[in-house]
Order: C-alpha cells, then sequence, then structure tokens
C-alpha cells in the first residue's frame, strides 16, 4: 500500500491525499508531527525535510508531484 | 472550448470573480493551480469578516465550499461556471474578438478575461540557499514546522508573515532566531509583536540580513551580518523558513498589459480595467495598495461586474 508522510496543516498534503481517495487509491498516512521515528525514516528515505512525501512501492515522490504520482499509479491523472 | 469569462486564479479574487460572474448567468471558466492560492500557507487568519481567528486551510474550504455551489455540475444547469483544478496557464493570446489562454495541454477562449493570479513567494538569494531548500529551508511553516521538533531554527523576515512563521514555530523549536532587516517589527498585527517579544524561546535579531547558509547533508548554521555593528555573527542551527515576501504571477502575461516597476499589473481600482479593453485583474496581481484577502475579494467582485458591462455591449 502506498505510504504518505505528511503534517495535519500542510495544505498540499491534504490535497494530495483528497486528489488519491478522489481517485480510489488506498494509502497509509502518517502524521509525522506526531512521530518522531516516522520523520526520520521519510527524511533518510527523501534525504530532505518537506511534506508530503509518497512512497509508491519504494519510488519517492517529493511534493504533489501530480503527473509523476498517477504514473507510478499507473493511473490517469 | 469558448467562454464569455475566463478567471485566472483561484485565490480570494478568482473565487470572489467567479461567484460574481456565476450569478450574472455569464458562461465562466475558472483556471487554478491550486484553489486558495497563497491563503493555503496562512497559519492563522483573523481580519477577515465573518471568520475570527480561522486557519488559512479552513477558510480556504468554506470559500470552496461556497463556489462549488455555483459549479454547471452542483447546480444542475442553473449557474454556467465550470471550474478547472491543478491548470497552469502558460500564456494569453488575442486572437481579433477573443483571448484565447494557453494552458500546458489545452487552449480555453474568451470574450474577456480577469487575472487575478496572485503573488509567488521570494526565494533567498544567498550561498547555500539553492543547496539546501528542502534540506533545513523551509518556505511553509504550516507545512513543515513540526519536522523542527526540538530544534533550533532562524525565521528571515521581520513582516506578518515571518512574524507568524515564528509564532508557529514556537510549539514546536526549541529556540527561534527572527531576522528582521530593520529596526522594528513591520505588519498590522501588534499583538502578535509584544507576543513575540515576550516569548522566551524567540530572539529578534534587528537589522540583520543571512549572508550565508552552512551544513553537509542539511543545514547546520547560519550566518548573519548586523547592519549597525557591521558584525558577521555565526549560529549554529538546524532549520530555516523564509518569509522574505513576494512578487507578482505576472511573467507569464509576457508584457501584453501595463504594469508597473514591480511588475503588478496597473488597474484601475473603480472597475478593474487594465491597459487591455477586456482584460480586467483583481488582488494581489495588481498595483492595489494594500495585499489583503479581504481587499482581493472585493476586487474580484468588482471586475467582474465590469466584465459583465463589458460584455453587455460586445
Amino acid at each position: 500500500m502506498m505510504k504518505i508522510y505528511s503534517t495535519p496543516t500542510c495544505p498540499y498534503c491534504i490535497t494530495l491525499k483528497k486528489f488519491l481517495k478522489e481517485k480510489g487509491i488506498e494509502f497509509n498516512d502518517i502524521d509525522v508531527s506526531a512521530d518522531g521515528k516516522a520523520a526520520e525514516e521519510m527524511i533518510a528515505k527523501s534525504g530532505q525535510m518537506g511534506v508530503p512525501v509518497s512512497d509508491i512501492d519504494g519510488q519517492i515522490v517529493i511534493g504533489f508531484d501530480k503527473e509523476k504520482i498517477c504514473k507510478l499509479l499507473k493511473i490517469e491523472c | 472550448m469558448n467562454y464569455e469569462l475566463i478567471i485566472i486564479g483561484g485565490g480570494p479574487a478568482g473565487m470572489s470573480a467567479a461567484i460574481y460572474a456565476a450569478r450574472k448567468k455569464i458562461r465562466t471558466l475558472l483556471l487554478s493551480t491550486n484553489l486558495g492560492g497563497q491563503m493555503l500557507e496562512s497559519y492563522q487568519v483573523d481580519n477577515y469578516l465573518g471568520a475570527p481567528k480561522t486557519p488559512g486551510l479552513e477558510l480556504v474550504n468554506k470559500f470552496i465550499g461556497h463556489l462549488k455551489n455555483f459549479e454547471k455540475t452542483a447546480s444542475a444547469g442553473a449557474f454556467d461556471l465550470e471550474i478547472k483544478e491543478g491548470v497552469a496557464v502558460k500564456n494569453i493570446k488575442q486572437a481579433g474578438p477573443v483571448f484565447q489562454i494557453h494552458t500546458t495541454n489545452d487552449i480555453f477562449e474568451g470574450k474577456a478575461v480577469i487575472i487575478a493570479t496572485g503573488k509567488t513567494e521570494r526565494k533567498l538569494e544567498i550561498p547555500g540557499a539553492k543547496e539546501f531548500e528542502g534540506k533545513g529551508i523551509s518556505y511553509c511553516a504550516t507545512c513543515d514546522a513540526p519536522l523542527f521538533r526540538d530544534k533550533i531554527v532562524a525565521v528571515i523576515g521581520g513582516g506578518d508573515a515571518g512574524q507568524d512563521t515564528a509564532w508557529q514555530l514556537t510549539s514546536y523549536a526549541t529556540k527561534i532566531y527572527l531576522l528582521n532587516r530593520y529596526q522594528d517589527l513591520k505588519g498590522d498585527d501588534k499583538d502578535l509583536q509584544e507576543r513575540l517579544k515576550k516569548e522566551a524561546k524567540i530572539e529578534i535579531l534587528s537589522e540583520t540580513e543571512p549572508i550565508k547558509i552552512l551544513g553537509d547533508k542539511f543545514v547546520s548554521g547560519l550566518v548573519y551580518k548586523n547592519f549597525r555593528s557591521k558584525e558577521e555573527i555565526q549560529v549554529a542551527i538546524n532549520g530555516i523558513f523564509v518569509e522574505i515576501g513576494s512578487t507578482p504571477a505576472s511573467l507569464f502575461l509576457d508584457q501584453m498589459l501595463r504594469c508597473n516597476n514591480k511588475e503588478e499589473i496597473i488597474t484601475d481600482h473603480n472597475t478593474g480595467v487594465t491597459s487591455v479593453p477586456g482584460i480586467f485583474a483583481a488582488g494581489d496581481v495588481t498595483d492595489s495598495a494594500e495585499k489583503q484577502i479581504i481587499i482581493a475579494a472585493g476586487e474580484g467582485a468588482k471586475a467582474t461586474l465590469a466584465a459583465y458591462n463589458y460584455l453587455k455591449n460586445k
């Protein structure tokens, strides 16, 4: 299942999650503001400290990069 | 696809313009990269009528909810408004009596246009600024502040946004340096300024500017200069939040409209009229003296009402 690292007040995280819900894509939403270990995991995987970060089967997407996410999920944008 | 009115920009100016257009039964298309615009990153809005101490995102959702009532699909065709999100406009061309709006994948035609594209944040341009973007440098505290829990951070910018950011960070960081190029904090929230001055975690560094950002894989230090003493001082930090103002999002117009020396669209503030008949402008992208959500919303309404009269006479 796709993983999303996010914070609760991040507007782009919310837009991303809304988009995925509309497309019927299931995801595991990890709140890095509450979970320090998850924050470290996100930073290690993405090499940076900005949210959102998506992990699609090991492929990392930083930010709400719609085109890249659609391509990796093999869906129409 | 042909429309009577095309609105470019989905912040408060664009959304207000779209509601007015729908209610005037104008066949309208609203194009936006991200509905809400700059407001999305506002921590808290307390000066919009009817919305006391409201998180920016929450206020945006209220605006969007209201706006979408007027969508063609939601109103069973009672209103003729189409909204396309995630769309970036590349340029505008005039083709006889219509304007062609070129996006990445499409061309839309409209008899009148309202530009409400707002502003884009100014980026830091000192050594390390590009290298460490995302690696300790953030331009969005509402997004990234929680990642700096128990860390030391610096906020560059002593205006409203910088003060807002510093305040947000007090929930997470252990220490916050607030670099202000002026002697006093600017902006209109005097209450917040008092709170910042009293907050033990915050050290306001007046008359300073950042010189260099240091680090290895991530930010670990900042060198700043004090204008008065001429000293250069280095501090150890883990994060930098930048709020140094913004520039009008008018570059895509490619000089089609007259702009002032700040690249703001010169606009008649009674009507939103610009230097090209049929093109109107509203909100932060214009030369409006003040850039506020409530002012942008008002200008959006004015622009649509003027566009309506323009279209009636075509």
